[in-house]
């Protein structure tokens, strides 16, 4: 991607690049965690890395249905878990993303909460995920999913007409038409592409390698970033959805952590076991 | 909205078998989930029952809540597949000392949660059975309107089916123990896995 150096440059370009430049800076940073299979010194090509990525899914899953069959002797579970070789980092940003929540998210998100009635942010969560439609449906067609992408667009017209902008959702309530939840990591995982290793990001949370390029690619999907194209505004913007949410499931962070004797590792299995299931679905 | 999602992903045992409220939609209710069914109004009794509301009475209450509780849930079950392959590392005496410890932090985990039901409900939406192990598909719709897929995960135990694992949105409990766990005994020993399960349980 060529940088722009021009003093007029369109911020929102600047924010591509920049965040394009840290994926494929992220991704060559793949070499030397993704196994032994490959060369020193050479970058792994696509089709070697959708390989790797695909008998990791492979195994992932074999091991999966290994530990539900009953009788089977339980194989090795280092398997069956996500490959996690920042752990000193990781857990650093989840003692950071603990102290956020307590001190600066919940705080805020139940003040907010006990303002804005829940109907209301409800509504607010609808309309965001309105929104959010083209990444949904894009992904739905990259992983030839007609019935999804048919079910999206269904939902699209039905929800900004009768549902008043997005806001309301009677494209479920009436006619009992689900969400089909897909994003660009999960086309990747589609692909074959496993999620290489855990990331946990400070304030966004928990990821894979494979799903922050999924995030990053849905960052071209996402009709907010062509709206709102001032990087303050769109963070603000992208921020109170957040509160928004959060405040719809407060109590749910405190729940894992006190169910857990290392809420670290609950976390991060939580998060591999939901992606998972999300790709196969 | 992932993170969320994810936290919610490990909603409480106890709290997803009480939560149903009146009459439930049951689509081809089969012999395990009948019996799903059962414990769970027992359960919605007991919590509803005007009689045990009397905090003096708390004590009562769990008891009851256990004992309806340890007659679905199958503990050495669950608590064998949490360990995976330390378990048969393990002496007889060290496996009963860990299956009380484990059904004991599980207890006391989700007792807490069941005063929170607030007019969640079931929908039964399938079983699969195959000989003795079996899988109970439910949605359970929140009061912001979200609907939750969870899974039990079953075995037959004489006349009678019991559950081993829920599954919340994908996310196995019983996975997600055992990946916490063996990330534990590996890092240090069994021993130390043990006094942090009696570390936690004095702290409740």
């Amino acid at each position: 991607m060529r940088l722009s150096h021009s003093k007029r440059s369109n911020p929102l370009h600047r924010r591509i690049h920049i965040i394009a430049w840290l994926a494929l800076l992220s991704l060559f940073c793949l070499r030397p965690l993704s196994g032994s299979c490959r060369g020193e010194g050479s970058p792994p090509s696509p089709s070697e890395r959708r390989t790797i990525g695909s008998v990791a899914n492979h195994q992932h899953v074999q091991i999966a249905q290994a530990e539900t069959d009953p009788g089977t002797p339980s194989s090795d579970e280092s398997l069956k878990s996500i490959p996690d070789p920042l752990e000193p980092i990781n857990r650093l940003f989840f003692q950071v993303n603990d102290r956020f929540y307590f001190w600066l998210l919940k705080p805020f998100a139940s003040g907010y909460g006990t303002i804005v009635p829940q109907p209301v942010r409800v509504s607010v969560r609808n309309f965001f995920s309105h929104i959010a439609t083209p990444v949904r449906m894009v992904n739905c067609l990259l992983q030839v999913d007609f019935k999804g992408a048919g079910t999206e667009t269904t939902r699209f017209f039905v929800n900004t007409t009768v549902g008043l902008a997005g806001f309301f959702d009677p494209a479920k309530k009436r006619f009992n038409i689900d969400r089909a939840e897909e994003d660009f990591g999960q086309t990747l995982g589609f692909y074959g592409i496993g999620p290489v290793l855990y990331i946990n990001w400070p304030f966004l949370g928990p990821s894979s390698l494979r799903d922050t390029a999924g995030s990053v690619g849905d960052g071209f999907l996402d009709p907010w970033n062509y709206a709102v194209t001032s990087f303050p505004a769109n963070l603000a913007v992208k921020s109170y959805n957040r509160v928004n949410s959060t405040s719809l499931s407060i109590g749910t962070y405190e729940d894992l952590k006190e169910a857990a004797l290392d809420p670290y590792i609950a976390m991060r299995d939580a998060y591999h076991q939901y992606r998972q299931k999300k790709i196969t679905e | 909205m992932r993170l969320i999602r994810l936290c919610r992903a490990l909603l409480p045992l106890i709290a997803c078998l009480i939560l149903i409220h009146g009459t439930t939609a049951v689509v081809l209710a089969g012999e395990a989930t009948e019996q799903i069914r059962e414990t769970t109004e027992e359960l919605i009794a007991v919590l509803t029952d005007p009689a045990l509301q009397d905090p003096g009475r708390a004590q009562e209450k769990k008891k009851l809540i256990r004992t309806i509780a340890d007659e679905r849930f199958d503990w050495e079950e669950a608590a064998s597949r949490s360990l995976a392959r330390h378990w048969v590392e393990r002496t007889d005496e060290e496996k009963r000392e860990f299956i009380v410890l484990f059904s004991d932090l599980l207890e006391a985990t989700y007792m807490d949660k069941v005063d929170n039901y607030s007019g969640e409900h079931v929908l039964y939406v399938g079983e699969n059975t195959d000989g003795d192990y079996g899988v109970v598909q439910v949605k359970i719709v929140t009061t912001t309107d979200a609907e939750i897929p969870v899974e039990y995960r079953v075995r037959r135990r004489g006349d009678s089916w019991v559950v081993y694992d829920i599954s919340v949105e994908g996310v196995s409990m019983i996975n997600n123990y055992r990946t916490q766990f063996n990330s534990i005994i590996l890092k240090s020993s069994y021993q130390d896995l043990v006094k942090r399960l009696k570390a936690k349980l004095a702290k409740k």
